[in-house]
């Protein structure tokens, strides 16, 4: 009996000792935490899918992690210098034609090549009105593709608008015409019938359908994806053999899942910020065989002011709220120093990014300058400790998304340093749903409204900072500027922007709003989020990018070593 | 008998009707419908695209027409297309559905099985140390958290001693396995699920059957059983539990009720592929199709399973008949 005890604990050990077995290139399982879709690059919208779509699908051109664009399906990004792009005028409008060029060994996993006609199908599909498609703009700003009757892998692509970023066809996937066409000849008169029986429905493991380094080999939605190298790749071939991404839904979890080896690793979209700092410290001093980066994004954490409160149209009152509250002691005592503290909306992996006093205004704690320009703004210090103007407290509304632990701990922490200043704030937390689904793009929020805008590097504010874009019934709730701000100035660079093709001149325009949006406080930046995931020791070649085009991009240079 | 069945299940089918219009109406209510939600994450949709999104959506339709146009679908067995994964919704959910019914009725049974003679082992020596051993246990299991014995289940049998996996429905890519194989499997992964699910499940129902067990045990019926001479096993077991098997239907026809509905905390701390947290994400992504469809099987299930319950009280207790 005592024998056999002894026996099964041995076995048992040996079994706990061989659960941190460095993953090989046979296999690597990468944990995540956020639900996919079916992986249809013309429909897919949530972040793990495109996740996932990267290892599998590829598109013309892709930014890098240092933030440039580089050439992908395509031989070279077009250009006006090299006059592979032109400014034309038709119907008196300004457009563009830009000539683009397949690499010869592009070809979908059936060994099929990807021709220009991959590019026409992508177009017609995504702009049916009987196809969900959210954001239409991305296929409608290139108004017709013509391929070269010499060459099905070269075409020129006519853009209805000449607007200098007229290459960022990032998100511009084609879709496999010998496959899909069909499906949509055939299904695309109905109300949804190409989305309910494309093949990344229907038939989601046909290598046809996937021109990356890997292809689908099993797709469990709600559990798993597998993906297996694929042979007909233009590119070097994976190390990696097989690759299985797993859904583990509850983030606490995952540390468990990655001690136990049910997964090898943890992706971008895997664990939240203070679970990660806290196995950043039990990795280190257990020693064990992971690697936890921390790696600074475009991610930006702030709060939108509500212009339309009669309080917050004082913009000494706006100024003096971003004076009161010390962000460099935030980000150290809740994030340890690994966020850093945002100037404004432009991120530091952002070209545009600068910090110059004669553009930037900054607003470095002080709690004594925030007291001067309360008071000047009639906002006198009442015996409660609470400002008051015409017998009214100096009372703020402030909201974020309710449940987020990382948020709520930074209301609290900034809810005390306000009310050191004099100024009162009431916490009013919402479900995510009914936050962003209602009450910011309605703009019912009172005051105050902390959550993230995630962008791209040279990406135009125009959504969030133009007029146009405050939201309201007449424009469908559309746009995304919750402040209500109204800047003639930013209005004008913003639309100068667009159209100018001068990298020097966009990036004075992109200055003259930044000057604007630091001066006029419409905004509170806080933050700068950093992306975080787990490896193990052995995977090289892995560098994360900080914006939303994945370090899965490059998931064929990846090895286990 | 059969009057009394025909009439209940139309009182169910028209209850049904009712209650999920309520549930679609209500969901109409909540703040933010699916192309509010798309706006907030996609800065880059224009109100042209709101327009046309609402349009294909039906969304700028009322609620009625809505909800005539669903049933619709419904009726010739299209049971529609979930917004958020984007695949129908029966490829979506048929596979969850029988995951969360083999998690439920797997935990469900053993902890009847358990529970019930625990809770009669109970019954018959009130203030015996077994009794007070059996209460400890039972209301340790109804008070810890289940997402925290879950966890707890998790860090001793796959991290401190990885016996059985974290979590997961089964062994990714053992679909080729054999049958047996499959199946060895699957029971792997249910191992702790189950486990985790059933120790609250045992507390509740001993304590029911402990209760419901003493009750008829104190009957004047059972003294002259004891009186009259006949066997102690036969005075258990046909006299005092088939009476205490009433107040026990109801509650194990409302936990059979549950099969089809998902543990959501237990399904998430696992991985498991139920349908608990699907539902939630959908009533929270506003996924209209997924959400009435698992509304209409709880409310159904909850009706049939009552259903099924007056039946047996009729067969347990021939004093109840059916006009």
């Amino acid at each position: 009996m005592i024998r056999t005890f002894a026996k099964s604990f041995v076995l048992v050990s040996l079994a706990a000792t061989t659960a941190f077995a460095a993953p090989t290139n046979a296999e690597l399982k990468i944990g995540i935490s956020q639900e996919f879709e079916s992986l249809n690059p013309i429909i897919m919208s949530m972040s793990a899918s495109a996740y996932m779509y990267r290892m599998v699908g590829r598109s013309l051109v892709n930014l890098t992690p240092e933030g440039k664009w580089v050439p992908q399906l395509a031989k070279e990004i077009p250009s006006i210098e090299k006059g592979t792009a032109k400014i034309i005028e038709e119907g008196g409008k300004k457009k563009i034609t830009a000539t683009w060029e397949i690499i010869d060994a592009a070809k979908w996993g059936d060994g099929k090549p990807v021709i220009c006609q991959d590019f026409i199908t992508s177009r017609t599909i995504a702009t049916s009105n009987n196809v969900t498609v959210g954001e239409k703009e991305q296929w409608t700003q290139v108004e017709k593709i013509v391929i070269d009757p010499k060459n099905p892998k070269k075409c020129t692509f006519t853009y209805e608008k000449a607007k200098w970023d007229f290459y960022q066809l990032a998100q511009f996937f084609p879709l496999p015409t010998h496959i899909e066409e069909a499906v949509f000849k055939k299904y695309g008169s109905q109300k949804e019938g190409y989305e309910k029986n494309s093949n990344y429905v229907r038939n989601s493991t046909n290598p046809g359908l996937y021109n990356g380094p890997y292809v689908i080999s099993e797709v469990r939605l709600g559990s798993h994806v597998s993906f297996a190298p694929n042979p007909n790749f233009y590119g070097k071939q994976p190390e990696i053999k097989k690759i299985i991404v797993k859904l583990i839904p509850n983030t606490g979890t995952m540390e468990a899942n990655l001690r136990s080896g049910t997964i090898d690793m943890i992706s971008t979209l895997g664990m939240d910020f203070d679970q990660a700092l806290a196995f950043d410290k039990k990795a280190k001093a257990e020693k064990l065989p992971f690697d936890v980066h921390f790696v600074p994004s475009v991610t930006y954490e702030h709060i939108d002011l509500n212009l339309d409160n009669e309080i917050l149209k004082d913009v000494k009152v706006r100024q003096a709220l971003l004076l009161s509250i010390n962000r460099e002691d935030l980000v150290k005592a809740l994030f340890e120093g690994k966020q850093e503290v945002a100037a404004h909306n432009v991120s530091p992996k952002d070209p545009w990014y600068t910090v110059d006093p004669k553009v930037v205004t900054s607003y470095r704690y002080s709690k004594r300058q925030a007291g001067k320009l309360l008071d000047e703004a009639g906002w006198k210090m009442g015996a409660d400790g609470v400002r008051a103007k015409d017998g009214k407290k100096l009372v703020l509304q402030f909201q974020t998304t309710a449940g987020n632990k990382t948020r709520e701990l930074v209301q609290v922490y900034l809810q005390n340093q306000w009310k050191q200043s004099g100024i009162e704030v009431a916490i009013k937390n919402e479900p995510a749903r009914v936050f962003f689904g209602d009450t910011m793009t309605k703009r019912k929020f009172g005051a105050m409204a902390l959550f993230a805008w995630v962008s791209s590097p040279e990406n135009s504010p125009r959504s969030t900072l133009s007029t146009a874009a405050i939201p309201s019934s007449k424009n469908g709730y559309s746009g995304q500027n919750f402040m209500g701000w109204s800047n003639k100035t930013v209005d004008s660079n913003l639309d100068a922007l667009d159209v100018e093709f001068s990298a020097v001149k966009r990036e004075a325009n992109v200055h003259n709003i930044l000057k604007e949006y630091t001066n006029e406080v419409p905004v509170l930046p806080l933050y700068y989020r950093s992306d975080i995931s787990v490896t193990p020791k052995n995977l090289k070649n892995y560098k994360m990018s900080g914006h939303q085009f994945y370090e899965t991009n490059n998931v064929e240079n990846w090895t286990l070593n | 008998m059969t009057a009394y069945i025909t009439r209940r299940i139309i009182q169910t089918l028209i209850v049904i009707v009712i209650l999920s219009y309520v549930c679609f109406y209500l969901m109409s209510l909540m703040p933010g419908d699916p192309v509010d939600m798309m706006v907030a994450s996609n800065p880059k949709i224009t109100a042209e695209d709101v327009i046309r999104l609402k349009q294909l959506y039906g969304l700028d339709q009322p609620t009625y027409k809505r909800y005539y146009s669903w049933v619709s679908s419904i009726a010739q067995g299209d049971l529609g297309y979930s917004r958020t994964y984007r695949i129908p919704v029966e490829e979506l959910m048929g596979p969850r559905l029988w995951n969360t019914f083999l998690l439920s009725f797997i935990s469900l049974g053993v902890s009847i099985l358990i529970a019930v003679p625990l809770g009669i082992i109970s019954a018959l020596r009130p203030g015996s140390k077994t009794d007070y051993v059996v209460n400890f246990f039972s209301f340790a299991g109804i008070s810890i958290p289940s997402f925290w014995l879950a966890i707890v289940l998790i860090i001793l049998f796959a991290v401190k001693f990885p016996i059985l996996p974290a979590g997961g429905t089964q062994t990714i890519g053992s679909d080729g396995l054999g049958f047996f194989s499959s199946l060895g499997d699957r029971a792997i992964y249910l191992i702790l699920p189950v486990a985790s699910l059933a120790i609250q499940q045992i507390g509740r129902f001993s304590r029911f059957t402990r209760s419901a067990m003493l009750e008829a045990l104190r009957n004047d019926f059972i003294r002259t059983a004891k009186a009259k001479g006949l066997d102690r096993q036969v005075v258990i077991w046909k006299h005092a539990f088939r009476n205490a098997l009433i107040p026990l239907i109801t509650i194990l026809a409302l936990s059979f009720s549950g099969l089809f509905s998902g543990a959501i905390l237990t399904e998430t701390v696992f991985a498991y592929q139920g349908v608990g947290k699907l539902v939630y994400d959908s009533i929270i992504a506003n996924d209209y199709n997924v959400a009435m469809i698992s509304f209409v099987i709880s409310v159904s299930m909850v009706l049939l399973m009552n259903l099924i319950a007056d039946l047996a009280y009729g067969f347990v207790d021939p004093r109840i008949s059916y006009k």
